[in-house]
């Protein structure tokens, strides 16, 4: 009797006694038990729901609200006219040269990060690899250090009298140190190269993850048909890795368009404005220089946010495998 | 039964730190103990609310614990023995001038000035822009008993708003053209040689330094330029005219921005592309043989032990030969609305700070800070010549030098401007027209001004 004693256990007996009383006591039973698990689960939901709406949603309508307002933070006052800081922004040559290396770091930095992360992935899944494990984790490590931190050793790597112009010197490529983060382009290098030995390990973890969920017997079906690997890989790999490229794709987009640690603490934007991102021209507008133009800074802000939905958008539509 | 308890502990622990976190400053308030220098930001805000209770303590903001931390301290000790013996002075230390910027900007932005210490320590040329920006902010200390003819006028034009006082000033932020005499001679030239020359004179010098010795006559970072402010303020020319910033059309501007360029290009002026680059890289690096800034750069001199005895300082070039006189940087101290005793705070500013020559004495010994005040500049101390330039007393001569500053137009966007000049210093070295450098410069500054 099984069911009589899943009954008492539940601690009403003995009213139950007859079939029909006992199937609707059941049933009783199951309501109060789902009612109970979902109160539990609002009640573990509630209070992130509730700190979400507090800590994210309403200060980002706040920052909506002060994006059409000009004037000291003290009293701020409705702009005039009202897309003042919108328009205004696009006749800000700084503001649009951030846009452009932003773009630059991304159009550039973004593929060649994501094809190395995409082959070390491949390299590394192989189960004939030799001590995998350490590779991977040193592959990964880089993304264990905090950013700041590693934009200061990278600092430290390129300065005039660092690590590689002494390298660079003593193997007489160089005749005198080059100043890397004190010309235009090389310091747009130096930040990809860094944005790159940053994150590449970051997304190669997730290729992996991928690539483990992807059957190996189809790449023996594909060995036995005479695929090479280079087809194996274009064939089989690609397209059932397509979720994780679009997932990888729209991180990245998103992470470089709010790129900041590294325009701050490698070049400070310099030199002569040439590396600096939307994010540190914001961050400049409200508290860098002392300015404090929270509106003006609220409306770049605004402009970022929909750049990254719309390119997320294109990216999720463009993945999409379905007709 | 075990993991329930353990769980609810830990809850009941997170709780606490949230609440502990969020509601910082209403608790503490017994914490009168010890002069403080080195308190962390959570300490803050209980010396805040101490401030509340307390009728002889006073909380100040200030940054430099090797500068402007032993001169509060040399204030309150003053301030103690002289006048009041119970009175203590919380000093809460910040990691820079920039954390007591935003704290202002905090307070104003939440219109809640509740967290704000008495007494805070404030940069010269951001106060206008942030009393413009929170006029609530700030209490004035016209009534204060301070002979204000004791300062000097350029200084004090950075603390008056409508003619009327706001703060006592710190530090003196003249100008020192410091060279190294034993570079100077081994290249056929001494400290007579480098005073009262003009620009060209100095370009010409450097040259022949720079080849002979492979030192950089002067330099100054790319980024927080500020060899174009002093080498126009020598002229007693402003980069603003009415409020407005005037590059291209003021021929001394022109003159002097083609005249770093030309520095540049040609080794005599070295420019290390931030901070950093400039102290640590080229003066303790030992990269030059001259150093131009505010007299606050001398404890960074100073750090490079080997050298001593072979600096000495002297007034600025300037384009027509005169000898040049300028001032960069300093901070005065304000009064915040939030103090609770304001009459106390006026009474300590003007007992110490005011003129005390024991306050400044001390400073000068403890931290390097050379006063402004003029009669606390003729104590004894100050004619102590110092070992490390050679036993020349510069502390009062660069009192001295501070009294024939010329003041000049000064604008709340003279750091916005600075920026903008950054780039357009870097973009004519790089080969862009100096006119057209300076256009672009004048005019992202004028965009800048029409944005609030």
């Amino acid at each position: 009797m099984p069911r009589i004693r899943l009954c008492l256990r539940w601690g009403e007996i003995e009213e139950f006694s007859n079939a029909k009383a006992l199937k609707g006591g059941n049933a009783l039973q199951k309501g109060n038990i789902e009612a109970k698990q979902g109160r539990a689960g609002w009640a573990f939901v509630t209070p992130a729901t509730v700190m979400i709406f507090i800590m994210s949603f309403y200060p980002m309508v706040e920052a909506f609200i002060t994006s059409f307002r000009t004037g000291s933070s003290a009293a701020m006052k409705w702009a005039n006219p009202f897309s003042f800081n919108y328009t205004r922004m696009f006749q800000d040559k700084v503001f649009v040269t951030s846009i452009g290396n932003t773009f630059l770091y991304l159009i550039i930095q973004v593929p060649i990060m994501l094809v190395l992360a995409i082959l070390l992935a491949q390299i590394l899944n192989n189960r004939h690899l030799m001590a995998k494990g350490w590779f991977r984790t040193m592959i990964f490590l880089p993304c264990a250090t905090s950013l700041v931190s590693y934009a200061l050793i990278f600092k430290s790597l390129f300065s005039t009298n660092g690590l590689i112009n002494s390298f660079l010197v003593n193997l007489h490529i160089l005749s005198e140190p080059y100043n890397f983060l004190g010309h235009p382009a090389s310091a747009k290098i130096v930040i990809i190269l860094a944005l790159i030995w940053r994150w590449t390990g970051y997304n190669m973890v997730f290729y992996l993850a991928g690539l483990q969920n992807i059957d190996y017997a189809v790449y023996e079906a594909a060995k036995i048909d005479g695929a090479s690997s280079w087809t194996t890989f274009w064939s089989i790999t690609v397209p059932l890795l397509r979720p994780t490229i679009v997932m990888t794709f729209i991180m990245s987009i998103n992470g470089t368009l709010q790129l900041f640690d590294e325009s701050v603490n490698l070049t400070n934007g310099g030199p002569a404005n040439s590396t600096i991102t939307m994010s540190h021209y914001i961050y400049n507008n409200s508290f860098g220089t002392g300015v404090a133009n929270f509106g003006y800074a609220s409306a770049m802000a605004f402009l970022v946010f929909i750049m990254v939905a719309v390119l997320a958008f294109i990216n999720i539509k463009v993945g999409d495998t379905r007709d | 039964m075990k993991k329930k308890v353990l769980s609810m502990l830990m809850i009941a622990a997170m709780t606490g730190s949230l609440l502990a976190g969020c509601g910082g400053s209403s608790g503490g308030g017994s914490d009168t103990g010890s002069t403080s220098s080195g308190d962390s930001a959570e300490e803050a805000s209980s010396d805040d609310s101490s401030a509340e209770g307390g009728d002889n303590s006073l909380s100040v903001y200030a940054w430099d614990a090797s500068f402007n931390i032993p001169a509060l301290e040399a204030a309150g000790e003053d301030y103690k023995n002289n006048v009041d013996s119970n009175f203590e002075l919380n000093i809460v230390e910040q990691s820079a001038s920039s954390d007591v910027e935003n704290a202002i900007t905090l307070a104003g932005s939440s219109g809640d000035y509740s967290q704000l210490p008495d007494i805070v320590l404030f940069q010269d040329h951001y106060f206008h822009k942030f009393n413009v920006d929170y006029p609530d902010a700030w209490l004035d200390v016209d009534d204060a008993d301070i002979d204000w003819s004791d300062f000097g006028e350029e200084k004090l034009s950075y603390s008056m708003i409508d003619g009327k006082h706001f703060g006592v000033p710190l530090d003196n932020g003249t100008v020192v053209a410091a060279y190294r005499t034993d570079i100077l001679e081994d290249c056929g030239y001494s400290l007579d040689d480098m005073t009262g020359i003009t620009w060209d004179r100095f370009i010409e010098i450097g040259k022949d330094v720079y080849e002979k010795s492979g030192k950089y006559l002067v330099s100054m970072p790319a980024d927080g330029n500020d060899m174009p402010y002093i080498m126009l303020q020598a002229e007693g020319v402003s980069q603003f005219e009415d409020g407005q910033p005037n590059l291209t059309d003021n021929e001394t501007v022109v003159k002097i921005y083609e005249t770093i360029a030309q520095m540049i290009n040609e080794n005599v002026l070295y420019m290390p592309n931030d901070w950093t680059g400039y102290t640590n890289e080229s003066i303790v690096g030992d990269m030059v043989c001259g150093v131009m800034n505010g007299n606050w750069i001398i404890p960074t001199i100073e750090q490079v032990a080997d050298n001593s005895g072979k600096w000495a300082i002297t007034s600025m070039p300037t384009l027509s030969g005169d000898e040049g006189y300028a001032s960069n940087g300093g901070s005065s101290f304000y009064i915040t609305s939030n103090c609770k005793n304001p009459e106390l705070a006026k009474d300590f500013l003007a007992k110490t700070f005011g003129g005390s020559t024991e306050t400044y004495d001390n400073a000068l010994k403890n931290g390097g800070v050379i006063t402004c005040c003029i009669s606390a500049g003729q104590s004894d101390v100050y004619q102590e010549g110092v070992d490390y330039f050679n036993g020349q007393p510069i502390y009062s001569d660069i009192v001295e030098m501070s009294s024939k500053v010329k003041p000049i137009e000064q604008s709340d966007f003279h750091y916005s401007l600075r920026n903008n000049t950054d780039t357009a210093i870097v973009n004519m070295v790089n080969g862009m027209a100096v006119g057209d450098a300076l256009k672009d410069a004048q005019d992202q500054t004028v965009f800048e001004m029409g944005g609030n």
